[in-house]
């Protein structure tokens, strides 16, 4: 039913388009893949700076008035780590061209805002505008101070830190805080021209757009850039953890976060990725999971626990919002629910329940331009590029031996208590 | 006999059907060409602001714990059997539902075994079980909830603003109410709020994606059980026109100070028409959206960042004008709003701003078209409102300046506004 466009348009710059007649929009999403590296404070600052200006939209005002003119575009730009590689992207949905009111294509004006802003932002003579980086590095340091505000993934942050302090993955917050503060607009220039210059960019769009405009008009992009010398991107795969490490810290809130971190055994992201898929299911992903089913519903301890697998590292996140006092109880339980997993006790209702549910959403993802763009831009950047429903497949070929299989390798790492007041015996 | 009407859009090309189904059920369904997934929802017009009420011919109204619409929400799932999630999990769709001031919804998303999970959602929804024991076992997992949403600053500065604004109405109470106000819930008093609420005559349902009106017709013949149709009445105390303080600050574990300032509406009638609640919407995206002045001087002159928005709110027997963000100095902020909300009641709009923001909000409209579950969530709540799907469109057209204008006169009353603040601890 879609067509499929795949194709290097030159070096380290794949582009991937899918047609779709079924849609009212046209979604374009530019990311840029680099290593977790020096530039990491610098990328923070750029994937807020040239979503906000650029040469020719040099202000706040003048930029979004661009963006509404697309007909109210949405446009992010935003920064995210995929195991070891540090993702900037740019992304962009617009109503579809026949509902332009003045048969202007909305499309292609789309892909030539993305191409502006990515090709002369807001500098000149090798620096950043200074009012605009001052702006802008004040709205990052801001943003990272806000981690804490939502306790929920500060406690994730904090465990991927102390887990993995010596493993790029375990970005050190307070250097990264302090690396912000410390950067100008010269150095935020010289980090700009070597993402250019060094990143694995992934185009994907979805709609009507046609390949051959995205083609030529990204490609005149890739061609000016000079000396192009593409990063490799490497994560380290951590296998197995020797002992528990158990932190707890405190902050003034109502209810404790237990999360912890677990390390699965892949050598690589599709080192047994379908097994590892439904296992991490079946462990604590929907409502049929064993997490949900016990440690919520049996005991009644919390109202969410859950478990997801981050493919791109090898490492199991699992969390829960508890009372201080069921920390005991609650990791226990956790603890004797991966044992389940460990001896295949899990029932056959339990892994059929995973694979269906799994099987369902994977093929429903080609219903969204968005989740189009995302879920074959991730896999465009390893060359191989499958649909939803075959996906499925795979996913449904999955045994319960080889679910135990993968169980028995899991070990746990590290455990993390982000708790208002002082706990227990431990 | 079930009335089946089309309802179609030309510009958008879009068309979906509204069924009036014989047992008194509102039934919409929306097929979507080539696409995989199916989303259903099932939802009642009874929120977390429903706390007082009778049934047509009783004599006295029934006042009941807050909190309970949401805790009835969770308690739907579980049967004497099987409970509706351990049933889910054999069709494969993944279900869930919510509470809000005015509705509860269940849902379910799919890309197979459509029918079987119908019937699920039209079963359990309309065959609720309770007892002592599982109301019990529910105060643990809500009272978790409870606490999680205390430590959450944005959801705390947004129901701490609105107990500054509201004396009486509901809408300042927790949707999931305290876990002191949950723990008087009992069965008995699930079940009649049960019976009062979830009558077809008071629900609709909403399909949309790969399905047909045949699918949804079978399967709501063969499920909803008729029921008899009694009116129900609401009580709200008279809400006074001013706000109750002027500024209400709370300490939690924050990075900055998180505000929301709220210009409440003195209201003459309980609900807002689609063209007030456009108007208003309009107004904000001028007065304080990304492109406006006002955005552009508060960020380059430190006040705020770019988490600040503006949002219309409005519900039965409340209506107000909100702006949130963060700020060290939230005071300043806040007389700057109030100052720029001055100058364009005396300035007036700008006709190419405005028109700017109209094509914005019209290809905003277009770009909702796309997802099922946005498509079925906005069938429900537009019908509860009283509005049809496409109906947005046609009102967002014949909005002019002076309506917008008009609207910022006569709403927003720059001496009854209120300010919440959480600082850091």
């Amino acid at each position: 039913m879609n067509k499929k466009f795949y194709k290097e348009i030159g070096a380290g710059v794949k582009l991937l388009c899918v047609n779709s007649e079924k849609f009212k929009t046209n979604c374009i999403h530019v990311d840029f893949y680099l290593p977790i590296g020096e530039f990491l404070a610098a990328q923070n600052v750029l994937s807020s700076l040239m979503g906000h200006t650029s040469k020719k939209y040099n202000s706040f005002k003048k930029f979004n008035a661009k963006v509404e003119s697309l007909y109210g575009a949405d446009f992010d730009s935003s920064i995210a780590t995929v195991g070891e590689k540090v993702k900037m992207k740019f992304a962009i949905e617009v109503p579809d061209d026949r509902f332009s009111l003045d048969g202007e294509s909305i499309s292609e004006s789309a892909v030539d805002f993305l191409v502006e802003i990515l090709s002369n932002p807001n500098a000149e003579n090798g620096a950043f505008d200074e009012e605009n980086t001052a702006r802008e590095i004040r709205f990052t340091l801001e943003n990272l101070d806000a981690e804490k505000n939502d306790k929920r993934s500060y406690a994730i942050s904090r465990l991927r830190q102390l887990m993995c302090q010596n493993e790029p993955y375990g970005i050190d917050r307070e250097k990264l805080y302090n690396d912000v503060k410390n950067l100008d607009s010269k150095a935020l220039f010289k980090a700009y021209e070597n993402i250019l210059k060094t990143a694995t960019i992934v185009i994907t769009a979805c709609g009507t757009l046609k390949a051959e405009m995205l083609e030529e008009k990204f490609s005149a992009f890739a061609e000016k850039i000079q000396g192009r010398e593409i990063a490799s991107l490497d994560t380290i795969y951590v296998e197995s953890a020797d002992e528990i490490r158990y932190f707890t810290e405190k902050m003034d809130i109502t209810q404790a976060k237990l999360v912890m971190g677990l390390r699965t055994g892949m050598k690589d992201a599709d080192d047994n990725y379908f097994a590892y898929r439904v296992m991490t299911d079946v462990f604590g992903g929907g409502p049929y999971s064993r997490l949900f089913m016990n440690v919520r519903e049996k005991l009644s301890l919390c109202y969410y626990c859950n478990s997801r697998l981050i493919r791109d590292k090898g490492i199991i996140f699992i969390q829960s919002g508890i009372e201080n006092e069921n920390y005991e109880k609650a990791k226990n339980e956790i603890f004797n629910q991966l044992e389940v997993m460990k001896k295949g006790e899990f029932t056959d209702e339990d892994f059929t329940s995973s694979i269906t549910a799994l099987c369902d959403a994977f093929k429903g993802v080609g219903d969204s331009p968005a989740a189009v763009c995302t879920f074959y831009g991730s896999q465009a950047l390893d060359d191989c590029v499958i649909d939803g429903s075959e996906y499925a497949k795979l996913i449904s070929q999955v045994t319960r031996e080889q679910v135990t299989e993968c169980a028995k390798k899991v070990t746990v790492d590290t455990v993390y208590l982000l708790t208002g007041e002082e706990k227990g015996n431990e | 006999m079930n009335n089946i009407k089309e309802i179609k859009n030309e510009m958008l090309g879009e068309r979906y059907y509204e069924i009036d189904h014989k047992s008194g059920l509102k039934i919409f369904v929306y097929p979507k060409e080539n696409y995989a997934s199916t989303y259903a929802i099932f939802g009642t017009k009874y929120g977390s602001i429903d706390t007082c009420f009778k049934l047509e011919g009783e004599n006295e109204f029934t006042e009941v714990p807050e909190g309970i619409a949401h805790f009835l929400e969770h308690k739907l799932f579980e049967s004497e059997e099987l409970d509706a999630f351990a049933r889910y999990a054999k069709t494969g769709a993944s279900a869930n539902a919510y509470t809000s001031f005015d509705k509860t919804c269940y849902l379910f998303q799919c890309s197979d075994n459509l029918e079987d999970s119908l019937e699920i959602l039209l079963d359990f929804v309309q065959n609720p079980y309770f007892t002592e024991k599982t109301v019990q076992k529910e105060q643990g997992i809500i009272g978790q909830e409870i606490n999680m949403y205390q430590d959450e600053p944005g959801w705390r500065s947004h129901f701490e603003l609105l107990r500054a604004l509201y004396h009486k109405h509901p809408v300042r109470i927790d949707i999931a109410g305290t876990v002191e106000s949950i723990s008087h819930i009992t069965a008995d008093l699930l079940y009649e709020c049960y019976e009062t609420f979830y009558n077809p005559a008071n629900m609709a349902l909403a399909v949309a994606g790969n399905v047909t009106v045949e699918q949804v017709l079978n399967m709501a013949d063969k499920m909803i059980k008729p029921k008899e149709c009694k009116k129900i009445e609401r009580k709200f105390q008279i809400e006074p026109a001013e706000v109750v303080a002027d500024k209400v600050e709370h300490k939690l574990s924050v990075a900055m100070p998180i505000f929301a300032i709220g210009f409440k509406e003195d209201i003459k009638t309980p609900e807002r028409t689609l063209k007030e609640s456009l108007e208003s919407t309009l107004l904000l995206d001028i007065i304080a959206g990304k492109t406006s002045d006002l955005y552009e001087e508060l960020l380059s002159e430190g006040l705020i960042n770019t988490t600040f928005d503006a949002e219309f709110f409005e519900g039965y027997g409340y209506s107000a004008h909100l702006f949130n963000g963060e700020s060290n100095d939230y005071d300043k902020v806040r007389e700057r709003i109030t100052a720029e909300l001055r100058r364009v009641m005396n300035e007036g709009i700008d006709r190419e701003t405005f028109d700017r923001i109209k094509k914005k909000h019209y290809g905003s409209f277009i770009m909702n078209f796309n997802d099922v579950d946005s498509l079925a969530n906005s069938l429900v709540g537009e019908y509860f409102n009283g509005d049809g799907l496409f109906d947005q469109l046609s009102v967002l057209e014949s909005i002019t300046v002076e309506d917008v204008e008009n609207r910022l006169r006569s709403a927003i009353n720059l001496e009854n506004s209120a300010m919440s603040v959480i600082l850091p601890n």
